[in-house]
């Protein structure tokens, strides 16, 4: 199993919300997008994903609809809600927020 | 925040099928396998590896199913079964606990659904947030005709004239209605009674919305001239107990002697625009002459005689309304002052200038007797509330004392990984199923306190109550908060003491007990216990003080052997001629009945907040400029005065030689002669007349010593007495008896002798004297008797809590006490050591409540009577009693824990 690295709580949320900005998409595309687009260096526990995916589900942030996959499949589909956005939007700020600060106590320490 | 809960709650009804979760991860399961595939696997090994980067598939099933907002209630299920099993292992403290409660919480709703009837609850109408009382500001000149309700500024009866231009001028109401009551005899089935009707506007029922509940409601055209319509539509009550549901439709009821046709009877639950008021039939207005028949106040501009409620336009306020319809008002007035005698600049100014017609919010209805009953109902439900406050502490304290024992099961729970927040929420568990239970059983209670209440609040009266005995969703919503409230903040209680940071480290050192954690806490407990039951004591004490000094209260003359009855020929259908010679009959056959010692009569009831006074003309009297001098104006028989044993103190009584033929004569007591003519000697001779009614003109022949008249709790009033034989107008008029035997026994020769003179008679409310004085003095006697009960419980549920609380703390010291008597202390002294501590908590207590108990006994001060708020005896006897209280509480455990052999004693623990 390639090295995982600990994602900070809450992160794992914001990368979802992110992730499913551009359209709705399945769990599956979810997890590929992440780490494709970390380069690999995410990878998401299933284990960890679908629990994740139900929490924000139920928060009312994102929406589950059945449809069709690319190869007409039947798959669950999330899409993200305005509640959701307005999530992602406040997770976004906080997140530049905190690792700005980070930044800055590692360039000046 | 708020899409949240609603997509939890949606979650949370709907669920989410097993299978379908199942069915997503199989899912990612294949496309993990064909990526894999896809990257050049063989199949086996694609499987393989997609199966180790999944993971254990059971756990994630299981974290999918976590993550579901239903798992928390799961978890509450599990703490209420947990917190069962608790309470019934410990079910003496529960069923005390339970039963504590149930008291508390079934007075709160009792009274809160009285308080709410009576203060809250609006009119059972369509949109009766629409609906406005009218009433005036301004001088009136002329007959007012009042049950009460007015204040400075807000008369609220008006005119029939001055309504009938109000209504068909105005542009802002969509229905204006008017109502006056009257008493008056029923005839049915030649059975005759006594009942309220209610003289209502023609378009009455339509404008509030009230459906009949058979036949037809009255309508416009039922109010077209005076006598025109001899209609009439019953109350759903009165048809129902009075006339069997009959079928009564079309046929004819007499009314006053008059028959009148019965075309409805209305939906049930409505009574009248007024709230207070029960009439059994309604009539049309323009019927006034025959309900009451001494008066003519349809076409008189000074008669004040109807309470009016309008029915805003939608959309329109009583603010805006108020500032559109000014105008109208005031140029009706002007037009009526053009009709007065006085048209002098200060006249204009009082009844034109400064007249001003008020519109307020009107959803409850207009009430005579709301204003009266706010402070009583606001008293009594402080107590309730302070007795609820006393059971939550007390329940609190039991709680504490049962979670103090509980040290071991609560470290335990915490070495196995439970957290503060479960621990907590256990302990809400806890608390909230004895406040349900509590409230389960109050609220089975209540209905039936309630029912007990309202009988006891209309003794006396024959007719049904105002209140009814069921609860509605106001109440229960009330009583769910209440309970709520109090099972947070006992159940909180021993939480406080919990939870803290240190506790599991406390825990983990102590085996047995948390003990002193909180010793503050629980001294706090006893305290506030003693505080409110002392509160409670002291508020029963000046109520029962304020009850037996208004019962001893000397009216002046004996109320004993004095049995009292109405009657008004009139009810009988007696023209105004007949009136006063059947009544001088009724008297004549009363007096030569054996037994009776004397009788006399007056149209002015004594001791019932009933009153008949207007201003005087005196001979040989200038009065002073602006006087305002108001006379008791009784008409009475002439051995009225005799027969309540009013002493002479200058002058005659009425007698025989009083004739229609001879001079009119008057006699005044002492106050009236005293105001104008200085000595009671001074007054004989001079006439009195009413101003501007030289027909009323009476030479004054005797001085009578004052007597109460409207209440025992008002001084005597400045009072004329003139005989009724020769009064402007005929009237009914109240009887009293004096009789040798018990009064009641002589109701039935009373009934029969009124019915030898005519059988049509009827003797209205037949009622001893003392019985009066209790129905005057309803208010004081409710509270006193509520007060009371609300003392005693307070005083009891103090000493379970304090008993509670004290065999805890002394059994917790049971290894010193060993000490001590090893030592060589004497039994007596460890109990009084005990004791003299329990004292001076007490007396911490006591002297904290003290100055609270001054301050809130200034609220009730307008209810008590011949007793300072301050009262010392009363408080005295308060803190006797709550000292006793926690003497004996103490003292059981204290005795205990001196039996103790000292040996036993130092090997615990």
């Amino acid at each position: 199993m390639p090295p995982t690295t600990d994602l900070l709580q809450g992160t794992l949320d914001m990368l979802i919300l992110k992730t499913l900005g551009p359209g709705p998409e399945h769990g599956w595309a979810i997890a590929q997008r992440i780490q494709q687009m970390s380069e690999d260096v995410l990878q998401i526990g299933q284990g960890s994903l679908y629990p994740a995916l139900h929490r924000l589900e139920y928060r009312g942030w994102i929406r589950a609809q059945w449809g069709a996959s690319e190869n007409n499949r039947r798959a669950r589909f999330y899409s993200l809600t305005a509640a959701g956005r307005r999530q992602l939007d406040a997770e976004l700020a906080n997140w530049e927020r905190l690792t700005g600060a980070v930044n800055l106590v590692l360039q000046h320490a | 925040m708020l899409s949240e809960w609603f997509s939890r709650l949606r979650f949370l009804i709907a669920g989410k099928k097993r299978a379908a979760v199942d069915e997503e991860l199989q899912f990612h399961l294949e496309l993990e396998t064909e990526a894999n595939v896809a990257a050049g696997m063989s199949p086996a090994e694609a499987r393989r590896r997609a199966a180790i980067a999944f993971g254990s598939r059971e756990r994630a099933r299981e974290e999918c199913r976590e993550a579901r907002p239903v798992w928390s209630l799961e978890a509450l299920g599990r703490d209420v079964r947990y917190a069962l099993r608790g309470l019934l292992r410990n079910s003496g403290f529960a069923v005390i606990a339970v039963l504590t409660l149930a008291l508390a919480i079934g007075a709160n709703t009792t009274i809160f659904s009285l308080l709410d009837q009576a203060l809250i609850r609006a009119l059972p109408v369509k949109d009766p947030q629409q609906l406005v009382v009218l009433s005036f500001a301004g001088d009136t000149d002329g007959h007012t005709h009042s049950e009460g309700g007015n204040s400075l500024g807000h008369r609220h009866e008006f005119s029939y004239p001055m309504y009938l231009d109000l209504r068909s001028r105005n542009k802002v109401f969509s229905g204006l209605i008017a109502a006056a009551p009257a008493s008056v005899g029923v005839t049915w089935n030649n059975q005759a009674e006594s009942a309220s009707a209610e003289m209502v506007s023609g378009n009455y029922f339509e404008t509030l919305d009230v459906r009949p509940a058979m036949g037809r409601l009255l309508q416009p055209s039922d109010e077209s001239a005076p006598g025109a319509n001899p209609v009439a539509v019953l109350n759903f009550d009165f048809w129902r107990t009075h006339l069997g549901e009959a079928p009564v439709v079309g046929r004819t009821l007499l009314v006053n002697g008059t028959p009148f046709t019965i075309v409805g009877v209305a939906a049930p639950g409505f009574h009248s625009m007024v709230f207070g008021r029960l009439p059994a039939i309604y009539v049309p207005i323009t019927e006034q002459k025959v309900l009451i028949p001494e008066w003519d106040f349809l076409n008189d501009h000074s008669s004040y005689w109807i309470n009016l409620l309008g029915r805003l336009r939608p959309n329109m306020t009583a603010a805006r309304a108020s500032a559109a319809i000014h105008p109208l008002f005031v140029s009706l007035r002007e037009a009526e002052f053009a009709l007065l005698k006085d048209q002098s600049e200060k006249a204009l100014a009082g009844f034109v200038t400064n007249s001003r017609l008020n519109l307020d919010a009107g959803a409850r209805g207009f009430s005579p007797m709301r204003d009266d009953v706010r402070t009583p109902f606001l008293i009594v439900m402080g107590m309730v509330l302070l007795v609820i406050g006393m059971a939550t502490v007390n329940v609190a304290s039991l709680l504490l004392v049962r979670a103090a024992t509980r040290g071991r099961e609560f470290s335990v729970r915490f070495a196995l990984g439970a957290t503060n927040g479960q621990i907590l929420r256990q302990l809400l568990a806890e608390g909230l199923l004895l406040g349900a239970a509590g409230a389960v059983l109050g609220l089975a209670l209540a209905p039936e306190a309630l029912r007990l209440l309202i009988h006891g609040i209309s003794t006396g009266s024959e007719h049904e109550s105002v209140f009814s005995a069921t609860l509605d969703w106001r109440v229960l919503l009330f009583t769910l908060l209440a309970t709520l409230a109090a099972s947070v903040l006992f159940s909180l209680a021993p939480a406080a003491q919990f939870w803290s940071p240190k506790l599991a480290d406390a825990l983990r050192q102590q085996s047995g007990t948390v003990s002193g954690t909180s010793l503050r806490f629980r001294r706090t407990c006893v305290g506030l216990q003693i505080g409110f039951s002392l509160l409670l004591i002291v508020g029963a004490g000046l109520f029962v003080r304020t009850i037996t000094n208004l019962r001893s209260v000397y009216p002046g003359f004996a109320t004993d052997h004095l049995l009292a009855f109405n009657l008004d020929p009139a009810m009988a259908g007696y023209p105004a001629a007949g009136v006063a010679p059947v009544e001088q009959r009724a008297l004549d056959a009363i007096a030569a009945l054996p037994g009776v010692r004397g009788v006399g009569a007056t149209n002015d009831q004594d001791l019932s907040d009933d009153g008949r006074s207007g201003d005087v003309k005196v001979s040989g009297y200038t009065p002073p400029p602006n006087d305002d001098y108001d006379v008791e104006l009784p008409w009475v028989s002439d051995g009225y005065l005799q027969t309540l044993g009013v002493p002479l103190v200058a002058g005659r009584y009425f007698n025989a030689g009083d004739t229609a033929t001879s001079q009119k004569v008057a006699i005044v007591n002492e106050r009236f002669a005293k105001h104008f003519f200085g000595s009671a000697a001074a007054a004989l001779g001079h006439h009195v007349s009413r101003p501007e009614r030289p027909g009323t003109d009476a030479m004054i022949v005797g001085v009578v010593k004052d007597v109460k008249h409207s209440s025992v709790r008002d001084p005597a009033s400045p009072t004329d007495y003139t005989l009724f034989a020769r009064a402007e107008r005929t009237t009914g008029l109240t009887f009293y008896v004096r009789t040798w035997q018990p009064p009641d026994a002589a109701t039935n020769s009373l009934r029969a002798a009124i019915a030898r003179v005519d059988s049509k008679l009827i003797v209205n409310d037949p009622r001893t004297m003392t019985a009066d004085i209790d129905v005057d003095i309803q208010a004081e006697r409710t509270i006193a008797l509520l007060a009371t009960t609300f003392g005693v419980m307070a005083a009891l549920l103090a000493g379970i809590g304090l008993y509670g609380i004290l065999a805890y703390s002394t059994a917790q010291r049971t290894r010193e006490i060993g000490i001590r008597m090893a030592m060589g202390a004497r039994r007596s002294a460890v109990v009084g050591l005990i004791v003299r501590e329990v004292l001076v908590l007490a007396g911490i207590a006591v002297a904290v409540t003290i100055p609270v108990a001054l301050l809130a006994t200034q609220a009730i001060r307008s209810q008590l009577f011949g007793v300072s708020s301050a009262d010392p005896a009363v408080y005295g006897v308060g803190i006797l009693v709550i000292c006793l209280v926690a003497v004996i509480a103490g003292l059981v455990p204290a005795r205990r824990a001196a039996t103790v052999d000292p040996a036993t004693a130092l090997r615990t623990e």
